[in-house]
C-alpha cells in the first residue's frame, strides 16, 4: 500500500492518498512494520508473580500470586525520564530499567480462601465493561464417588467458583459456586464468553449453564441445557409425574438431591427411561437424517439397522466434551466417549468425536458431523473467522490472522495439507473445534500479511512453549524481506545451564510495541525480559 | 457578502466575485437534474423491507445443508407417475396466445 518503508516518508503519503475501503485497520497496521519492540531489557527485577495476559484493550496486565490465592493488576504505561544533558540519545538510565516504570500497580485482591486456590489458566474478560472473570476452586478428587447423575470416570471438584471483578478497582461483583462439579478449566477449556454470555460446561453433570453478565454486574443463569433443553420441561415432566411408572417417579424426585442409586452404577442411562433432553434430540435428528436419505421404506428399515440401531448404545453413550457459541442463538457441541474426554487434542484421534449445532432457542440440533467429515472441514477452511464469533465491542480482535483472511495463513495450511492423508488432516484440523475463547493475542506484531515468524517457537496463541537459547526472529514479509526485531527469552548471555527443560511464555501487548517474554525452568525462578520501542 | 457563512477570511479575496448566494425572497429558478424511470418493470414492492440477515454465513450453510438432508426423497415410482402430467402437448404451446 505504500510505496516506501520510511516511516516519515509513509506518513507523508497517508496525507495524500486513502486507503481502499474497508481495509482502514490494515492499513493502520502497516506502521506496525515500523514501530518494532526492538529493545530488551533482560532479566528484569520484578515481583514474584505469575503474570498471565494483557486485556484485549490494553489498559490491564493481570497476575497472580505465587501462592495462587491473590490476583494482582497493573496499569501498563510507557517509561518516562528526564536527562539533565543536552543529548540523552544514549542508553536508559538505571532507573528506568526497573519494573514499575512498565507498571503500576493498581489493587490486590485475595481471591481464594481456605483450601481454594485460583486457577491462573483460566481468565476472561468483557471489554465493554472493564469485567474480569476468574475462578477459584479446591483440588479435583480422581475417585470421586459417583452419585446420581454424575458421570463415572470423571473426578469431582468439591467447589469451583466464578467470580466476576470490575476490573478498574478490583471490587467483586458476583460469585457463581458449582458443587460437586468438574469444569475443564485450564485455558478457558471448558467456558466460552461471546458478548455478555457465559456458557459453562459441567462434564460431571453434562450441562450446558448458560449466564448472563449484566452491566449491573450480576451473573445470571439463563438457562441449562441437558437434563431439560426447555425451560419449563422440568416443571412438564414434574406435572405428568403421576402417569410414569413409579421406578422412574423414584429417579425423577431424587435426581436433585443426587442420591446414589443402588444397582447398575456402570450405565448411567440405564438408571433411567428417560435419555437427557439434548440427547433426544440429537438421537431423533440423526434418525431423521438416515431417514431420509433413504425413499423406499424397506431400504429405510435396513439403512436405520445398519446406521443407527447399530451404534445406537455408542450415541446414547456419547458425552458432551466442549461448548462454544457460534453466534447468540447456536451452539457448537463436541461430543465423544468418556475415556477420551480429557485426553489432549494430539490423542483424539484414536477416538471418534463428533459435532452438533444446537440452537438454544428452538432447542433443535441443526446439523451433526463425525469428526472426519469432509463438509464441515470445508466450512472450516472457507469460514474460519466464523467459528471466532466476535461481538460488536471488541475491535481488536477481529483482525486476527487465520487461515480464511490471510493468504500466508492459508499457504501454511495448504503445506500441513499436503503433508498428511486427508483424512489424518481432516480429524487434525477439526481437532481444534470447538474454539476456546479470548485464547489468541490481538498484537499486530502476530499478523501473518506483516510478519514471518517461526510459529513453533512463537505464536498468537498463549501457550507455553518449549525455549530455545538463540532470539526469534520476526521478518516483514514485504519487500526487502527484512529482520525487524528480535525476541530473545532467558538472560542476554544464555543460560549456563543448557539441558534443564525450559519453557517460555509470550505476554505482547495488544496495540503498544511492548512484549514481555517469561522463561521459566523447574527449579530457578522465572526470568522475565520486556522487548519495547526505545 | 451577507451569506450565512459570515465573512470568513479567505485566501484572494476576488475569487467568488461573482457569486452570488441564494437570496430566500427570490428562489432560483434552476431546478436540479432529476431522473425518472421509463418503466414499472422493476418497481419493488410497496411493503419491501431490507434488513440485514441475522444469522452468518457459516449458519446459514448449517441450515441449507441440513434441509437438503432432511428433504424426504420421493421414490422412484413416484417418478414415473407423475411424468405424464408434466409433458404438454406441442400442438398447445404452439396455439397458446402471447403476451
Amino acid at each position: 500500500m505504500f510505496r516506501s518503508s520510511n516511516v516519515a516518508a509513509r506518513i507523508f503519503e497517508r496525507q495524500i492518498r486513502t486507503p481502499a475501503p474497508g481495509t482502514s485497520v490494515h492499513c493502520a497496521r502497516l506502521f506496525y512494520e515500523n514501530l518494532v519492540p526492538s529493545h530488551t531489557i533482560y532479566d528484569i527485577e520484578c515481583p514474584d508473580h505469575s503474570f498471565r495476559k494483557f486485556t484485549e484493550d490494553g489498559h490491564y496486565l493481570i497476575s497472580f500470586s505465587r501462592n495462587n490465592q491473590d490476583l494482582i493488576v497493573y496499569r501498563p504505561r510507557w517509561p518516562s525520564f528526564c536527562c539533565k544533558e543536552e543529548n540523552c540519545m544514549h542508553d536508559l538510565p538505571q532507573k528506568a530499567k526497573r519494573f514499575d516504570s512498565f507498571f503500576t500497580e493498581l489493587y490486590s485482591v485475595s481471591l481464594a480462601s481456605n483450601n481454594e486456590l485460583i486457577c491462573k489458566d483460566f481468565f476472561l474478560y468483557l471489554g465493554s465493561n472493564h469485567f474480569g472473570v476468574f475462578v477459584t476452586s479446591t483440588a479435583p478428587l480422581h475417585d470421586a464417588p459417583s452419585s446420581g447423575e454424575a458421570v463415572p470416570g470423571i473426578p469431582s471438584i468439591d467447589n469451583i467458583t466464578f467470580h466476576l471483578l470490575r476490573l478498574e478497582d478490583g471490587d467483586v461483583l458476583d460469585k457463581k459456586v458449582f458443587h460437586n462439579d468438574f469444569i475443564n478449566l485450564s485455558h478457558n477449556m471448558g467456558v466460552f464468553l461471546y458478548d455478555d454470555l457465559l456458557a459453562i460446561v459441567s462434564l460431571r453433570f453434562q450441562t450446558i449453564h448458560i449466564l448472563q453478565i449484566r452491566d449491573s454486574g450480576n451473573l445470571v443463569d439463563v438457562r441449562a441445557i441437558g437434563k431439560f433443553c426447555r425451560e419449563d420441561d422440568e416443571l412438564f415432566l414434574n406435572s405428568n409425574a403421576q402417569y410414569m411408572p413409579v421406578s422412574d417417579q423414584s429417579q425423577l424426585h431424587h435426581s436433585e438431591n443426587h442420591v446414589e442409586t443402588h444397582a447398575h452404577q456402570n450405565q448411567l442411562y440405564q438408571n433411567s427411561s428417560f435419555l437427557s433432553g439434548i440427547k433426544q434430540r440429537l438421537l431423533s435428528f440423526i434418525f431423521r437424517a438416515v431417514w431420509n436419505q433413504e425413499s423406499d421404506d424397506i431400504l429405510r428399515v435396513q439403512s436405520l439397522k445398519k446406521k443407527f440401531y447399530f451404534h445406537f448404545q455408542d450415541y446414547v453413550d456419547l458425552i458432551i466434551w466442549k461448548v462454544q457459541f457460534l453466534d447468540r442463538h447456536h451452539l457448537l457441541i463436541k461430543f465423544g466417549s468418556v475415556d477420551g474426554g480429557l485426553l489432549v487434542s494430539r490423542n483424539a484421534d484414536q477416538h471418534h468425536a463428533f459435532f452438533a449445532v444446537y440452537n438454544m432457542e428452538t432447542t433443535e440440533i441443526v446439523a451433526f458431523y463425525q469428526n472426519s467429515a469432509e463438509e464441515l472441514y470445508l466450512f472450516f477452511e472457507m469460514f474460519c473467522d466464523h467459528f471466532h464469533p466476535q461481538s460488536r465491542n471488541s475491535l481488536h480482535m477481529n483482525f486476527i490472522s487465520s487461515h480464511s483472511n490471510n493468504i500466508y495463513a492459508f499457504e501454511q495450511l495448504r503445506g500441513i495439507k499436503k503433508k498428511a492423508t486427508f483424512t489424518q488432516f481432516v480429524k487434525k484440523m477439526l481437532g481444534s473445534l470447538p474454539f476456546s475463547c479470548q485464547s489468541q493475542s490481538p498484537s499486530p506484531y502476530f499478523d501473518q500479511s506483516l510478519f514471518r515468524y517461526d510459529e513453533k517457537l512463537i505464536s498468537a496463541i498463549d501457550r507455553h512453549r518449549q525455549s530455545t537459547d538463540h532470539p526469534i526472529k520476526f521478518i516483514t514479509r514485504r519487500q526487502p524481506c527484512t529482520l525487524k526485531f528480535k525476541i530473545k527469552t532467558g538472560p542476554e548471555a544464555g543460560s549456563a545451564d543448557g539441558r534443564t527443560k525450559k519453557i517460555s511464555s509470550f505476554l505482547f501487548h495488544p496495540f503498544l510495541p511492548l512484549a514481555l517474554s517469561i522463561q521459566q525452568t523447574l527449579f530457578s525462578q522465572p526470568s522475565i525480559n520486556i522487548h519495547f520501542r526505545k | 457578502m451577507g451569506s450565512i457563512l459570515g465573512d470568513l477570511p479567505s485566501f484572494d479575496p476576488h475569487n467568488f466575485s461573482h457569486f452570488r448566494p441564494s437570496d430566500p425572497s427570490n428562489p432560483s429558478k434552476m431546478t436540479p437534474t432529476t431522473y425518472h424511470p421509463t418503466h414499472s418493470r422493476t418497481v419493488p414492492p410497496p411493503d419491501q423491507v431490507i434488513t440485514t440477515e441475522a444469522k452468518n454465513i457459516l449458519i446459514r450453510n448449517f441450515y441449507r445443508r441440513a434441509e437438503e438432508k432432511m428433504r424426504p426423497k420421493r421414490a422412484a415410482s413416484e417418478f414415473l407417475a407423475q411424468e405424464p402430467g408434466c409433458k404438454q402437448p406441442r400442438a398447445s404451446m404452439t396455439t397458446s396466445d402471447t403476451p
